[in-house]
């Protein structure tokens, strides 16, 4: 536990020292900034639109949750999708290149410890971004009344995908010494994580609907969508716990391989 | 103190180390000589744990590196052949980070921290970003990393290579305090070196590997005593081997 801490604030302070940090959160702010207001004009002339047709019926289904909010989320994650790779593609690549792999073996630490030393310090910086997102259906709650539940969960959602590609961009980033192949490695990693519904909707599952369904269920949308419904189902928790997971194993795998060799 | 037993390393067909046995005692410094390719830098990774022998055993300070490598781990200070540093990070809070992951006690870590970089002439720059140190200081972070957590036995990996004069001189001074010093301060010491001189001006044993084999493990005085150099040794000794031009070179020329 102490081993891991020290691992993770030694990270975290490097990380804020690099460009890569304020980029990554500049970079956010304003995507997100922009998201949001493009998100807030886009429900504000339908609800325009709806009142002059006088469509008060549905008028009366629009909501800021799921017209507003789900959208946003939804956006907020496949934004991150880009930035985190960045986040994460020095976390042990740099360790190898900069010689400091040999300190951190020949210390008094488990393989675990540096792992998710390294693991906690990618996600408490994707939950600041987190964080970030929070702060724009908070305006909202000033001003109209979304549905706390719903948007608390949403939220949970975004966090969890992005923990999940925290630790993707662990995995890849212990297989190379170079951070550039570690970004990419992610990137068609997580891109490929995004498609997997539309892989098994060409048909690659064809006459093998098992296929189908294990590929929708190793994607995250199913279960990020469920979450954006309000529904905090024990099932999607165990998908989260089992990609973050598997993930980090391999990441140990890797780590340990030097020494395999 | 340190108690290597028919260690091997092959990597694939290569046999990198081929049953290197030896045992230091406590207080000694022990020169590892040897061509560039002899071995020196896989025999320290295995003793330090970074790689496991392919067969063979070890011991330090009394801890097998298998079976309580932790232990182990924790009595040895060692300084790989690249400085293991963070460019980005500033001295003290790099060498109190080591602290940490060495298990300094959280009480007694700000002096430890303090004593290293005093030892290693470090205090005027704790305040520095490592990636702006020349590369004489960055060696010294290197050595204050390795001794922060006083431990009895200390691993150097060509210490002084891409130095100039004036830092060679200063590592060796560094490196002979770090060998003559009192109770927890008096360590043990392996360094490894292709350069004859830095072995002699240092160490007063050496162990001559060659080809993965240990090829001589004696006193100074005892291979020097009839007239003898160790230049005319070290020459005869990897007469055989390509690489030897290079590492006589190193050393000053042989004789
Ligand atoms: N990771 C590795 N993979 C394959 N061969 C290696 C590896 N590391 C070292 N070797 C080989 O092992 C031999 C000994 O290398 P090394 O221990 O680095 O020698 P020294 O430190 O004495 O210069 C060399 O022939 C080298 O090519
Ligand atoms: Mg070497």
């Amino acid at each position: 536990m102490r081993h891991i801490s020290t691992i993770a604030a030694r990270e975290l302070r490097s990380l804020f020292v690099s460009p890569v940090a304020y980029v990554v959160m500049s970079l956010f702010s304003v995507l997100a900034g922009l998201f949001f207001v493009l998100g807030v004009a886009a429900f504000n002339s339908r609800v325009m639109q709806l009142r002059q047709f006088q469509a008060t019926d549905m008028l009366a289904t629009l909501n800021l949750n799921d017209h507003l909010i789900g959208y946003f989320f939804d956006s907020m994650s496949v934004v991150l999708l880009f930035l985190v790779p960045g986040v994460t593609m020095g976390l042990f690549s740099s360790e190898k290149s900069n010689g400091t792999q040999e300190l951190l073996l020949t210390s008094p630490l488990t393989i675990w410890d540096i792992v998710l030393g390294k693991f906690t310090a990618g996600a408490l910086f994707v939950t600041i971004l987190v964080g970030l997102v929070a702060v724009f259906p908070g305006i909202l709650f000033a001003y109209g009344d979304p549905e706390v539940g719903k948007t608390a969960s949403g939220l949970l959602g975004v966090l969890l995908v992005c923990w999940t590609y925290v630790a993707i961009g662990c995995f890849a980033s212990s297989i190379t010494r170079s951070q550039v192949v570690g970004f990419l490695i992610t990137f068609v990693l997580l891109l490929f994580l995004l498609l997997l519904p539309a892989i098994a909707d060409l048909g690659v599952a064809g006459d093998a609907p098992q296929l189908g369904a294990a590929l929708r269920w190793l994607s995250t949308g199913d279960h990020f969508q469920g979450l954006m419904r309000g529904l905090v189902d024990t099932s999607d928790m165990v998908y989260f716990a089992v990609i973050i997971g598997s993930f980090l194993l391999l990441t140990k795998a890797a780590v340990e391989s030097v020494r395999w060799r | 103190m340190i108690e290597a037993r028919d260690l091997s390393k092959r990597y694939g067909e290569v046999v990198a180390v081929d049953g290197v046995s030896f045992s230091v005692d406590r207080g000694e410094v022990v020169g590892f000589l040897g061509p560039n390719g002899a071995g020196k830098t896989t025999t320290m990774r295995m003793l330090t744990g970074f790689l496991p022998p392919t067969d063979g055993s070890a011991e330090i300070a009394g801890h097998d590196i298998f079976d309580d490598a932790l232990a182990a781990r924790r009595a040895i200070g060692y300084l790989p052949e690249t400085p293991p540093l963070y460019p980005e990070m500033t001295v003290s809070s790099y060498v109190t980070f080591v602290a940490r992951i060495k298990d300094v006690p959280r009480r007694a870590r700000a002096e430890a921290v303090d004593r290293a970089l005093e030892r290693c002439a470090l205090a005027d720059v704790r305040s520095r970003v490592i990636g702006t140190l020349s590369k004489g200081f960055r060696q010294r972070v290197g050595l204050a990393q390795a001794i922060v957590h006083s431990p009895p036995v200390l691993i150097l990996d060509e210490p002084t290579v891409g130095l100039d004069p004036i830092q060679i001189g200063e590592i060796r001074g560094l490196i002979a305090e770090l060998a003559a010093g009192e109770g927890d301060d008096r360590h043990t010491i392996i360094l490894s070196s292709h350069i004859l001189a830095e072995v002699e001006a240092i160490c007063r044993r050496v162990i001559l590997i060659n080809e993965g084999r240990k090829t001589v493990d004696a006193s100074i005085d005892e291979l020097t005593r009839d007239g003898k150099t160790l230049e005319g040794l070290f020459a005869q000794e990897t007469a055989r081997d390509t690489v030897a031009a290079d590492s006589a070179a190193g050393g000053g020329g042989a004789s």
